[in-house]
């Protein structure tokens, strides 16, 4: 009797087995669809009028051995700091405290490289989020805005329509998601979802998210909303490597592609004319030990770059076609290149002002276009009865399949249940 | 072999515990308890979703704001009136493609008995465009049509998509920041302090005061001592120390700077003073070309204003007084205006002595600007909002965030009905629309408001088929059996029969 009842929840199992892995085909097939027509819809051309910077950087991982990842996001804290934006629009989550780890033979001090050269601890660091405050629920809630009224403003991102936003993330992760802490994951969808929703809160002009994980390029694959550009260290189902050790320390002190963006960074000033196309050509996959991505179809303006940009992900080392998701709109882009300090400067025009009444008003900045445009094709965005079509056309899908697959559970098990009643 | 039927070894049938009665009251209530659970499972698994009025909100958006500008010609210009309204509207027209105004004009003066505060004047004037009050005075020698519909279409509308960047988001409270910054005040002839109280009341509270309706200011003010540049300005040949338009973009080293305290979540306008180390003055701002500019000030949009103050040589500690300041501060109030999107008067037009600095066609503008970027702003978020509640399928709406969209609505309805009705008021008009755009942005950022994490399918059924396969299977495998031995049961009976 138990014998057989053994036997018939093996068989059990594997009609589960299969109507998960049916499932499974289904949800993917959704997003492939959804994806390609919003890509249709943003391609356009527009170019960057913002007036603030800001930058979330966040490092989801705990436990002295994972030193490195608090380096990587220190080490970009570093660099924005240093190209202009201040501690108070800079949101930094530290999910652990190495500094002050008791194992760390250097108290009070980060390194990001083996010879211990540069302290990035330093005398003047703010830390926003540390330790157990750094959670998938916090760093979503950062993004959207929703805090509870008592948050003060130095743990805000207080972000306008006029912000251009830097979002930097490492940890360890897999295939669409970044485990946070020991205990949970932000998925893909998630920070998709979030981006979303700061989009249409008014939230940024343009966001530039960078991850540095194990498959990180799965993380922005969900997204869908407007004037995002993406680059992650590696492809799906590639690991991302550390870069060194250093000894004294006894642990690998940052990741292979963070030092190598913050080795190209170290050339970059406050007035550096450099492209985003100059970072990205700057990838080296033997260097970095994986392959980098990029996503630039929800882009409107050229990333810059030249000629080199043309060969991303071609040539010694790339698999074959590279890692470049917007590669064929990159042609038909107008407007402003994409410069590396719209993401991690400071401010971009200035006005003077003549004493006397009838002033006269210079613009420092050559590439500012009237605010109008910008303006008006964000409304025309929002106002877009495409967006209200789409979005009910999903949610009667997730609706009917969800309805079909429980229908299908029930079914298998009485099927089981019969079976089993005969038998015994 | 056969073995006699002993007491010892009953008929199972015959246990208590066997009976069928008994047995089956027990799966029974295995299912009672099942089903009765049911709810529970579901309701604590839900989302609280409250419907929000979505038809309501997007009949809404469809709506655009028109305020209406009464203009009373005196009767001396009683022979070109319409000529000019049909002129003051294709002006407008051709500035913006929705005209956000209605504009009418008629006949008529204060003894003709239309008195009315909010009905603008234009009487004949003798020398040039003068503004006191709500009156204009316009000089009949230069009248023609166009001439006075462009100037009207100036006051009445003067805002530019290029200025518009300049100008601070709308909020109802703002925080200004004044602080005097000493380059390095160990280098010598430091300044130790300002007459800060007394400027500020001489020329910051009257625009303060002046748009107290729409904001709400703190102001906050310090001194410091040592605020190094992050770059070297340039030497020039006659001695003195040039900044290019580069580096002006870069001036504020906000990494050594702290300019301003954090302590609430109010937008900050930054005045920024900023006196040279000694060894580097005079600092002149240069032109494209390299030139000395003839200003001292710059305005960052949307941040703030920086007054360089090169002093001729002083002794070694100086107190900035009044007279000091004077300078500094009236840049400051310049740009605390572009800032706040006061618009300036046209070239021409002057005001007449007696009035304050800002004359009521100037506040009435900005009124009207601030009230339409509000209403576009709530329309916006309110729509923002029901696209991502439709979009998002795990985004709660609870009760307070249902209420909130309701009272935007409700606010915003008042906003219409104010503007088609007789008792037009354009401050009670602003309270209701600031009142649309705080509630409507309390619905969006409503922290009960955020998506639960997405779990995709193969999670849920990762979850739930090893929690509960296991535990269903037997119950509706034993209901199966059960049913059937009942239905045997029950031929049996009646074949016995």
């Amino acid at each position: 009797m138990f014998l057989s009842f053994t036997a018939t929840l093996t068989k059990a199992w594997s009609f589960f087995l299969i109507l998960w892995l049916t499932s499974c085909l289904y949800v993917s097939g959704e997003y492939h669809e959804h994806e390609t027509e919003v890509k249709d819809f943003f391609q356009r051309n527009g170019s960057s009028t913002h007036t603030n910077n800001w930058a979330v950087l966040v490092c989801s991982s705990r436990y002295w051995f994972n030193y490195r990842h608090m380096s990587n996001a220190l080490g970009m804290y570093r660099t924005v700091k240093r190209l202009g934006i201040p501690d108070s629009n800079i949101i930094l989550m530290l999910a652990d405290d190495s500094a002050c780890n008791s194992r760390n033979k250097f108290p009070a001090s980060v390194y990001a490289n083996a010879g211990r050269n540069l302290d990035l601890y330093g005398s003047n660091i703010e830390v926003d989020y540390r330790g157990y405050e750094v959670t998938v629920e916090n760093f979503l809630r950062v993004l959207t805005g929703r805090l509870p009224e008592s948050v003060p403003r130095s743990k805000r991102l207080l972000s306008d329509s006029n912000s251009n936003i830097f979002v930097y993330m490492t940890g360890h992760g897999g295939n669409e998601f970044l485990k946070f802490q020991d205990s949970e994951e932000v998925s893909a969808h998630d920070i998709a979802d979030a981006f979303e929703q700061m989009w249409q809160g008014g939230r940024y002009n343009e966001i530039f998210f960078m991850i540095d994980t194990c498959q990180a390029n799965t993380m922005y694959s969900k997204f869908y909303s407007p004037n995002i550009l993406a680059t992650g260290s590696s492809l799906e189902g590639e690991n991302s490597y550390s870069y060194e050790n250093d000894h004294d320390l006894g642990v690998s002190v940052i990741d292979s592609y963070t030092h190598y963006v913050l080795e190209f960074m170290e050339n970059v000033n406050k007035t550096s004319r450099l492209t985003m196309g100059d970072l990205f050509t700057s990838y080296n996959v033997p260097k970095i030990a994986s392959h980098p991505g990029i996503r630039s179809d929800l882009f409107p303006r050229p990333l810059g770059g030249g000629e080199a940009l043309h060969d991303y992900g071609r040539g010694s080392g790339w698999r074959h076609p590279g890692e470049w998701v917007g590669r064929e709109q990159e042609k038909s882009k107008k407007g402003s290149e994409a410069l590396i300090t719209d993401f991690f400067g400071g401010v971009v025009g200035v006005d003077i002002e003549e004493d006397t009444s009838d002033a006269h008003h210079t613009e420092a900045s050559s590439d500012s276009v009237p605010k109008e445009r910008t303006k008006a094709e964000k409304k025309g965005v929002k106002a877009s009865p495409y967006l209200a079509q789409r979005t009910t056309k999903t949610r009667s899908w997730i609706n009917l399949k969800e309805l079909r697959a429980w229908s299908s559970f029930l079914i298998v098990g009485l099927l089981v249940g019969l079976v089993w009643a005969r038998q015994s | 072999m056969n073995v006699a039927p002993s007491d010892d070894l009953r008929d199972p049938s015959s246990l208590y515990f066997q009976y069928d009665k008994v047995r089956r009251s027990i799966i029974a209530s295995y299912w009672l308890v099942f089903f009765l659970a049911l709810p529970l499972w579901w309701n604590t698994t839900s989302i609280e979703r409250l419907p929000l009025p979505s038809s309501n909100v997007h009949a809404q958006h469809g709506r655009e704001l028109r305020l209406p500008v009464k203009i009373a010609l005196d009767p001396a210009f009683g022979s070109i009136a319409s000529s000019v309204e049909s002129e003051l509207r294709n002006v407008i027209q051709q500035k913006h493609q929705t005209p956000p105004l209605d504009v009418s004009i008629f006949v008529g003066n204060e003894q003709g008995g239309w008195y009315d505060e909010d009905v603008y004047a234009v009487k004949p004037g003798e020398t040039g465009m003068v503004l006191d009050g709500r009156r204009l005075g316009f000089p009949k020698d230069h009248l023609t049509p166009s001439s006075l519909a462009q100037t009207l279409s100036s006051l009445i509308l003067p805002y530019s998509a290029k200025q518009e960047h300049r100008v601070a988001q709308y909020s109802p409270r703002f925080r200004l920041a004044f602080t005097l910054l000493n380059e390095d005040a160990s280098a010598g002839q430091t300044v130790t302090g300002w007459d800060i109280l007394d400027a500020i009341d001489r020329h910051i509270s009257p625009i303060t005061s002046a748009v107290s309706v729409l904001h709400n200011f703190t102001i906050e003010s310090q001194v410091q001592f040592h605020a190094p540049l992050a770059f070297e300005p340039k030497p020039l040949e006659d001695g003195t120390f040039g900044l290019t338009p580069e580096d002006l973009t870069i001036f504020v080293n906000s990494a050594e700077w702290t300019l301003s305290s954090s302590s609430s979540n109010d937008p900050v306008l930054h005045f920024v003073l900023f006196v040279p180390s000694l060894s580097r003055r005079p600092l002149v701002i240069l032109n494209d070309d390299g030139t000395p500019s003839t200003s001292n000030a710059f305005l960052i949009p949307q941040w703030g204003s920086i007054v360089i103050c090169n002093l001729p040589p002083i002794p070694n500690e100086k107190w900035l007084s009044n007279s000091d300041l004077m300078t500094p501060f009236s840049a400051f109030s310049h740009q605390l205006s572009a800032l706040l999107g006061i618009p300036k008067l046209p070239s021409g037009i002057k005001t007449s002595p007696s009035t304050s600095s800002l004359s009521p066609w100037q506040i009435d503008a900005l009124l009207r600007h601030r009230m339409h970027e509000a209403v576009r702003r709530t329309k916006d978020t309110l729509l923002s909002t029901v696209q991502l509640v439709q979009q998002i399928p795990n985004m709660p709406v609870d009760a307070k965030a249902q209420s909130d969209v309701q009272n935007a609505l409700s606010a915003l309805d008042a906003v219409w009905d104010s503007e088609g009705g007789k008792a037009f008021n354009l401050t009670d008009m602003l309270g209701n629309s600031a009142r649309a755009l705080t509630s409507s942005q309390r619905a969006f950022f409503h922290p009960g408001m955020l998506a639960l994490l997405y779990f995709p399918a193969e999670h849920k059924y990762a979850v739930y088929t090893p929690l509960f396969a296991s535990a269903v299977i037997p119950l509706i495998a034993t209901a199966i059996r059960e049913f059937l031995a009942w239905r045997r049961q029950r031929r049996e009976a009646v074949n016995e029969r």
